[in-house]
């Protein structure tokens, strides 16, 4: 088993105020991100489950036990750092064992020299050498056992730092940014080994990322959290495609969704920079923002689509991808819309564009989104 | 290919300089050390080993080579011990801490003399502030406390403090009795050296990254001792290394505190070989046996060198 609930968190720093009244349910065996700029109090929070932080009110519930004032060690959860943590004067595989002999032996067993000759070691020994082999096996790390992290590379500290919480077989995993010192390339393929390795596991793993990448690729369920609260938690399609709000909106997606000042009449139906939303909507407001993500946005040549015209001032090539960085000609905001490779436009060139209409979004000037 | 000897020309100047103030004088005081010249002399005689055969046949310098042991396997292990217990302690302090870095770095900053004639007063037999305090505290809770009383196989009679108490105060005479000097003179030591040991460890803590803590306690490790087995101590490992190299070196170097409180008295006791040195050779200007014992010194500290070069720092995580 391995849910966690989090129940009214309250956490500050002498006066400055991380965490708000923040709840949320972890189920298990789920893969839960925590995404939010840095700042944002997700690291806080994961220490707060781990232990290693207390909470100034709130309760933290892990398989239905309270464990507010239960010690980290005690709370059966392993956590993998940013920095990795690993000893560094130990071996890979004494890193390994640490935690298991912390857990497994008795004090007088693991004093040194005198250890050895307590008979009981002998067993449990073996059943320690077991674990490790059957973990290092699982990462593929068996041949740098008997190295010292500082003969590895970031890859393989990455995955020592794995298998120190893999081997106890934990509740849960705790991972605090565990890729962002690594390579690009090499964080895009550890995205991929680690959603493997959580389903192999079936553990609940809660992530710490302010890369929202790794929140959609690898979670179940993504919590938006900015400025210590808890602002959506769903699956990352669903928070992606359908934020509750336009912070939400903003913060996810790469590059940033865009946004019109729009006017909408008493009968619901909505107009942007000249163009008229098809869909009616159900609010007392005047005034509301309409965004619409890069790749909702079409430069067109055809003069039947409604469109507002724009001015190319920057190209973006990803190769798969181009993204034009555009100054909207009726007003002074610029906004970037996603072209195809087929077409380069050139810098200052006019372009029409034309959103499309079922992909808009509505938010209140406050933010909040109107349905 | 053209090799340019422009090199040399940048080399020689802090070969020649080396050469001329550190390896010359060795050798000239091995080469000495075989004669029986004397500073002022105009010839000498080679006399082989003899200087050599009578250091290590004559009282005096056995006890030297004893009284040198004695103050450097107190004084280092003791001092490297404090100074860390200490900075542990001061590194978990919130408030106050400046202010125990600064009076436990105190000895380290003043002057060793004149510490050593505070000492000296302090010390006295009859006037010193010591004494007089144990003196005052006879039959009182001062003699339960220090004469060992509150240990169960301790009779109140027969403690130390009783029995200096009985014989119209018959408190040791620590700089001035042979039983104690060596003792006194070790303690002084330890005072000195500890501060210094503990601002290097203090410096040596802080550079313990947290998240090593963290991840000990998320692996179990629940207590403050295996906390400190598994993280603290090894990741103090180079700073240990340098802490008992650096209070190595200088127990054996130890002079001014003899100079001032002991002349190597009494009888010999506490003889260092600074002191042996700084006596045959520049108060009896016998200068072949001064040379003799800097050799023999010079060895003691190349071999700590190298046990410290090839043994432990092997064992030291760097």
């Amino acid at each position: 088993m391995g849910t966690i609930s989090l129940k009214n968190i309250n956490k500050s720093f002498g006066s400055t105020e991380v965490l708000k009244q923040l709840s949320l349910d972890i189920q298990d065996g789920e893969f839960l991100t925590l995404v939010g700029p840095s700042g944002c109090g997700k690291s806080t929070l994961l220490k707060i489950i781990a232990g290693l932080e207390q909470q100034n009110s709130g309760d933290v519930i892990i398989d239905d036990k309270n464990v507010n004032s239960t010690r980290a060690s005690k709370r059966d959860l392993a956590m993998v750092f940013q920095s990795y943590a690993l000893y560094p004067h130990l071996t890979v595989r004494k890193n390994l064992e640490t935690p298991l002999k912390l857990r497994d032996y008795s004090f007088v067993e693991r004093l040194p020299l005198v250890g050895n000759f307590v008979p009981s070691r002998k067993e449990k020994k073996k059943s320690i050498d077991d674990l490790v082999f059957k973990t290092s096996e699982t990462l593929k790390i068996t041949e740098l056992l008997d190295r010292k992290p500082g003969q590895l590379s970031g890859g393989q500290r990455q995955r020592a730092a794995l298998g120190r919480a893999m081997v106890r077989e934990p509740v849960a995993f705790l991972m605090d940014e565990p890729l962002s010192n690594l390579d690009a390339a090499l964080r895009v393929h550890m995205r991929s080994e680690l959603s493997e390795l959580h389903n192999s596991l079936k553990t609940t793993f809660i992530y710490v990322t302010h890369d929202q990448a790794e929140a959609l690729t690898m979670s179940t369920r993504m919590a938006v959290m900015i400025d210590g609260e808890l602002l959506q938690l769903d699956t990352p399609s669903e928070v992606y495609n359908n934020p509750s709000s336009l912070r939400v909106a903003e913060f996810v997606g790469s590059p940033k969704i865009n946004t019109f000042a729009a006017q909408i009449s008493s009968d619901g139906s909505v107009e942007f920079m000249g163009i008229k939303l098809e869909r009616k909507f159900n609010t007392n407001s005047q005034k509301a923002l309409v965004a619409v993500r890069p790749e909702h946005l079409e430069i067109t040549k055809d003069s039947n689509k409604p469109a507002f015209e724009a001015t190319v001032s920057y190209r973006e090539n990803l190769g798969s991808d181009i993204f034009y960085h555009v100054q909207v000609d009726q007003s002074d905001s610029k906004i970037i819309v996603r072209g195809s490779p087929a077409r380069l436009i050139s810098n200052g060139e006019t372009v029409r564009i034309s959103p499309s209409h079922a992909e808009a979004m509505l938010f209140e000037t406050s933010g909040e989104r109107i349905r | 290919m053209h090799h340019s000897k422009a090199h040399i020309w940048f080399v020689w100047p802090a070969i020649i300089l080396m050469i001329v103030i550190l390896i010359l004088p060795i050798f000239l005081a091995g080469g000495i050390s075989f004669t029986n010249y004397n500073l002022g002399n105009s010839s000498f005689e080679w006399v082989g080993t003899e200087n050599y055969e009578k250091m290590f046949s004559r009282k005096t310098y056995i006890k030297m080579i004893i009284s040198t042991a004695t103050y450097v396997l107190i004084v280092v292990p003791v001092s490297v011990v404090l100074g860390l217990v200490a900075a542990i302690m001061l590194n978990s302090l919130r408030f106050g801490a400046d202010i125990y870095k600064t009076i436990f770095f105190l000895p380290v900053m003043a002057t060793l003399l004149a510490m050593a004639i505070a000492w000296e007063f302090t010390l006295h037999p009859t006037l010193g502030i010591i004494n007089s305090f144990l003196a005052n505290g006879c039959g009182g809770i001062r003699e339960f406390i220090l004469g060992f009383h509150w240990l169960p196989w301790v009779s109140s009679e027969d403690s130390w403090y009783s029995v200096a108490c009985a014989n119209n105060m018959d408190f040791p005479y620590w700089l001035k009795d042979k039983k104690t000097a060596i003792w006194t003179i070790c303690f002084i030591g330890v005072w000195q050296a500890f501060g210094f040991n503990m601002v290097l460890y203090l410096a040596g803590l802080t550079s313990i990254p947290r998240e090593l803590y963290h991840a000990a306690e998320m692996d179990g490790a629940q207590s403050t001792w295996e906390q400190f087995k598994l993280v603290t101590w090894p990741m103090l490992g180079p700073t240990t290394l340098f802490v008992v190299t650096i209070t190595t070196i200088r127990s054996f170097q130890v002079f001014d505190t003899i100079e001032i409180l002991t002349k190597g008295g009494p009888a010999k006791t506490t003889y260092v070989m600074m002191y042996a040195i700084f006596e045959k050779a520049i108060q009896q200007n016998i200068t072949s046996i001064g040379a003799a014992i800097t050799v023999v010194f010079i060895i003691f500290i190349i071999l700590l060198t190298f046990f410290q070069r090839y043994v432990i720092e092997k064992r030291v995580h760097y």
